[in-house]
């Protein structure tokens, strides 16, 4: 009873601090949407807003150039008031949808697959924060904190994720393959963790029934399914909104980057300074280098599919069109369920530094371009490379870390001693 | 006070005097408050609508009339402005506004076609081949420039014969307009600005005006009672001059405060004194003459004008208090209208004509009509990232609502929140704001189009208000002037109610806007392509190194010197290798 009264004391004082966040500030939210640190032409509530407008009016909200987010949000925020006047109800779906990842992180953390699957179970496995703790990490982390006040519909998307990595590891397969079928449906990207969270979900089941089940038919049911669903949201999709122009305004943009307003990742400045004869290879270049990581990690740490989904998060978080800090929040709240590895990481300073160097300047260097004037756009972009660097050193030390860790379990006796790779 | 006909009518009244007639021209000279001076020249040439098809051109011109047939318009209207129409000092816009454009190029049509798409490629055809015709970038009106108004514009001219009319509407903030626009429209005029009233004409006084807006209207006119066609061409120029500007001598031009002793001094003033002076106003009317302020003397009427009594070519709408002498050596005729509030002159075929007004106090005035509305609209915010527009139309009249459409049409990269748009009237609580039209922008390819039925009750102020964000650019896609901003063009205010009395509309236009963007640096392409790259690679190399090679203990790796040395060594083993198994 102690857990589930610490764990009732988390998520209320959570949803209490944003409740009082929005209540106390009533501008912040909007001006959190604005920021293009939080919000992203694919994520941002204004946008929304001006989308279920369009659609409350009977105007195709795809047939402009403002809303790029998916079809099924509206007629889900159109049962809301009207978040101008009546902000509240708006507010609390964000708040429950913050509570409801945090309690499908803490599911994963439970399930502890993270230092032991089922073909590897790690020498350090004992060195494991509790479930809490690592949802209080992703509840009081300021980057979720902003996401949510900001009301960015990365908040659903990131649901959707932690919520089929926790059904992963539980070996629930309908709720895995609906939940990865509306990640993906909203933000296009978390359709590449389906490879590794499969083979989380076949370990789990294995492990469940003793019997593991033929991986061949287990592999081509799943992927049936998730099409199947896929198919369903977007054919749901067409038939709301009586065409197919959807498909071009939401996934279309993310692919082709037809507006570049400026965000955390590296993609708008390289796009917007890049020669127009260059620029759909390099668009081609740079979806092939986002999508390249996933099957090395894939097969290289097959033993240890959550962590190469939660290392896919983080270059996510760096490397996709339309990265926002919630991209970011994920990420960062993810890597504590490997508490085993923090011991053999290496660059740990450095790159909380950088990250947090990038979170205080990228704001001051905005303003200074956008509304002192005394700067100019390099100002933020090279925020943005250092952002981008920070992470992408996160990333490759607990890669390195992982690879040590595994080492360790099959060369005992290299433990602790010094290692080459060639 | 002497009451006097607005200005539109006393206009209308003149023309129609000659309507009939295959070639017109008129001049109305207006003194304006501030020492102005309005001048609206109006020409106008028909032609029968037998004689176009068979392209028997008289008084229409070829170049245009046959641009007109190969792209199938049937009805347009071309707009060069330059300056804003002050309606707080000048009141009423002369023709109502409905011979006005918008700050720059304005041009709309009625286009015959099958399809939308036609339709379109023929309004490509119109603005390339009218843009070589005036020397303007109007081949620049593409999809992004383009809209179809829906309520803001209805045909002037009969179209019972052509059902399938598509309007498009095109404009060009941006262009400056200038000498090389006014040349090509002189040279569709039967005079070509040698005789007539068109050699006041001149591009140093007329780009120079406070106000100038030149417009080329062609519709067809039916006659009702026999059914015949034909096609009616009006060109005019509308400017307000500054009388003081323009009497400065061209080689002169730079104004140079006079000696002070040659100054009539205030000596009300408590500072007077033999080296301080205010200079005294006089309350007078200055005195000119159509030479000093045009800069060329009026040759004489054009001798293509049809000949009857009643041809006015040049009428003056001032007091009948007021003294003005003619000066010509031919055969002219005076003519009085209106409680002789306007004068009007026959011109002497070969001979210079000259109205001389001089400096003069006045006792009596003309009153000068209100609009029937005022609009402004200006850009709110500041920053580079977002901003609002605001418009506040407010309605003078006490007795009457004023109902109105009101016209937007914002390039793709100003990007308008519709659902923050507020139509607020301070003497109502009620939403003025009856019907609305909105086509979203799609980026690169189409503008905003917004249009909006509003009314306004009597003595009331209407503001409007929207929210918008502003668009980052690919850096080929800014003018080499990038900071400077970009303009957006003039919203259009056409009313409804009063109704206009002739199908030519009332309308009124506010001021175009600068909107900055916000700007990449456009000196380092290369630069962000190789940082960026840079730890695109470092990311990708740390991983993939990770990825593909196999970890051992560092005992384990065969001992070799590092550095130079080291290669060598290795290389001279291999070769040592090979040849000892050779």
């Amino acid at each position: 009873m102690a857990v589930d009264k610490q764990k009732a004391l988390l998520f209320g004082g959570a949803a209490a601090l944003r409740l009082l966040l929005f209540t106390v500030f009533p501008g912040l939210p909007s001006l959190l949407a604005g920021r293009v640190e939080v919000s992203t032409p694919v994520t941002s509530f204004k946008r929304l807003q001006e989308g279920l407008f369009l659609y409350t009016h009977n105007v195709s909200p795809y047939d402009g150039g403002l809303y790029h987010q998916a079809p099924l949000l509206l007629p889900l925020f159109s049962l809301l008031p009207n978040p101008s006047h009546h902000p509240f109800a708006t507010n609390l779906v964000f708040v429950v949808v913050d509570l409801l990842s945090a309690y499908a992180l803490a599911q994963v953390a439970q399930s502890g697959t993270a230092a032991v699957s089922r073909l590897f179970s790690s020498s350090r496995r004992d060195l494991r924060w509790s479930s809490a703790a690592i949802a209080a990490g992703f509840l009081y982390n300021p980057f979720t904190v902003l996401t949510c006040l900001a009301r960015s519909t990365s908040a659903l998307t990131n649901l959707f994720i932690l919520t089929a990595m926790a059904k992963a590891s539980q070996g629930a397969s309908i709720t895995f393959t609906l939940a990865l079928s509306f990640a993906a449906y909203l933000g296009m990207h978390p359709i590449l963790l389906f490879p590794p969270l499969l083979i989380l979900l076949y370990d789990a089941r294995a492990a469940k029934s003793k019997t593991a089940p033929s991986a061949w038919s287990f592999t081509i049911t799943h992927t049936l399914g998730l099409t199947a669903v896929s198919g369903g949201l977007l054919v749901a999709s067409a038939l709301l909104t009586g065409s197919w122009d959807f498909l071009a305004a939401t996934y279309g943009v993310r692919l082709l980057l037809s507006d570049l307003t400026p965000n955390v990742g590296l993609w708008w400045y390289f796009f917007i300074e890049m020669f127009d004869s260059f620029r759909e290879f390099f668009l081609g270049v740079f979806w092939l280098h986002a999508a390249s990581y996933m099957p090395g990690l894939t097969i290289r740490l097959h033993k240890q599919p959550l962590f190469v989904a939660c290392t896919l998060t983080g270059i996510f978080a760096v490397f996709i069109p339309y990265p926002s800090i919630a991209d970011a929040a994920l990420y960062l709240s993810l890597v504590p369920l490997f508490r085993h590895l923090f011991p053999l990481m290496r660059y740990t300073f450095l790159a909380s530094a950088a990250v947090l160097y990038a979170s205080f300047l990228g704001p001051a260097f905005y303003h200074l371009w956008i509304y002192a004037g005394s700067g100019n756009a390099n100002f933020f972009y090279a925020i943005t490379l250092v952002w981008s660097l920070g992470l992408s050193v996160i990333v490759g030390d607990s890669l390195f870390a992982a690879l040590r860790d595994e080492l360790d379990v099959e060369r005992p006796e290299l433990k602790g001693k010094e290692v080459r790779r060639i | 006070m002497l009451s006097s006909l607005s200005l539109f009518l006393l206009s209308a009244f003149v023309a129609l005097a000659s309507a009939a007639s295959d070639y017109h021209e008129q001049l109305l000279l207006r003194p304006l408050p501030q020492d102005t001076l309005l001048a609206s020249f109006n020409f106008r040439s028909n032609e029968s609508q037998t004689s176009f098809e068979q392209q028997n051109f008289r008084y229409v011109p070829r170049s245009l009339g046959q641009i007109l047939q190969h792209a199938h318009t049937q009805e347009l209207h071309l707009r060069f402005s330059v300056g804003r129409w002050d309606a707080e000092n000048w009141g009423q816009r002369p023709w109502q506004g409905s011979r006005e454009g918008g700050t720059g190029v304005e041009l709309w049509a009625w286009i015959e076609a099958e399809s939308e798409e036609q339709a379109f490629a023929r309004w490509l055809t119109l603005t390339n081949a009218l843009s070589g015709l005036f020397c303007a970038s109007i081949n620049f009106i593409d999809a992004t420039k383009t809209i179809r108004p829906v309520m803001a514009f209805s045909p002037e001219g009969d179209h019972r014969n052509a059902p399938n009319l598509h309007l498009l509407h095109g404009t060009l903030p941006h262009e400056v307009v200038c000498t090389e626009n006014l040349t090509p429209f002189l040279k569709l005029l039967p005079c070509k600005g040698k005789a007539g009233i068109s050699s006041l004409l001149d591009g140093h006084k007329l780009f120079d005006a406070s106000f100038q807006t030149m417009a080329i209207d062609v519709r067809p006119v039916c006659n009702l009672d026999d059914g015949n066609c034909s096609l009616e061409m009006e060109q005019s120029v509308d400017m307000v001059l500054d009388i003081a500007r323009s009497k400065r001598p061209r080689d002169n031009p730079i104004p140079r405060p006079l000696p002070v002793d040659q100054i009539e001094c205030d000596s009300s003033k408590g500072y007077n004194a033999h080296d301080t002076c205010f200079p005294l106003n006089k309350g007078t009317e200055p005195g000119w003459t159509l030479e000093e302020v045009f800069g060329k003397p009026l040759r004489g009427s054009c001798p293509l004008i049809e000949d009857s009594d009643d041809t006015n070519s040049v009428c003056i709408n001032t007091p009948p208090e007021r003294t003005v002498d003619i000066k010509s050596d031919g055969e002219f005729r005076e003519t009085k209208f209106a409680s002789d509030t306007l004068r009007c002159y026959k011109l002497p075929v070969g001979a210079d004509f000259d109205l001389v007004l001089p400096e003069q106090k006045m006792t009596t005035g003309l009153n000068r009509p209100d609009p029937q509305l005022f609009a402004a609209r200006s850009i709110n915010g500041h920053g580079q990232e977002r901003g609002s527009t605001q418009a506040i139309i407010k309605n003078p009249s006490t007795t009457e609502p004023v109902e109105f459409v009101y016209l937007e049409s914002l390039p793709w990269f100003m990007k308008p929140y519709l659902h923050t748009l507020r139509a607020h009237v301070d003497s109502s609580s009620e939403s003025p704001i009856k019907e609305t039209y909105y086509r979203p922008a799609l980026d690169r390819h189409r503008g905003t189009h917004l249009e909006l039925r509003m009314v306004i009750p009597p003595s009331s102020t209407l503001t409007l208000t929207y929210e918008f964000e502003k668009a980052i650019l690919r850096y080929t896609e800014y003018p080499p002037d990038a900071n400077r901003g970009f303009d957006v063009a003039p919203a259009v205010i056409r009313v409804l109610s009063p109704q206009a009395a002739d199908k030519q509309g009332i309308y009124i236009r506010t001021t175009s806007l600068l909107l900055p963007l916000p700007t990449p640096d456009f000196s380092m392409p290369y630069n962000v392509i190789i940082l960026t790259s840079t730890v695109m690679a470092l990311g990708f190399g740390n991983i993939f190194n990770l990825l593909v090679r196999r970890f051992v203990g560092a005992d384990e790796v065969p001992t070799t010197a590092g550095g130079l040395k080291g290669i060598l060594q290795a290389k001279v083993a291999g070769i040592k290798a090979k040849l000892g198994r050779a």
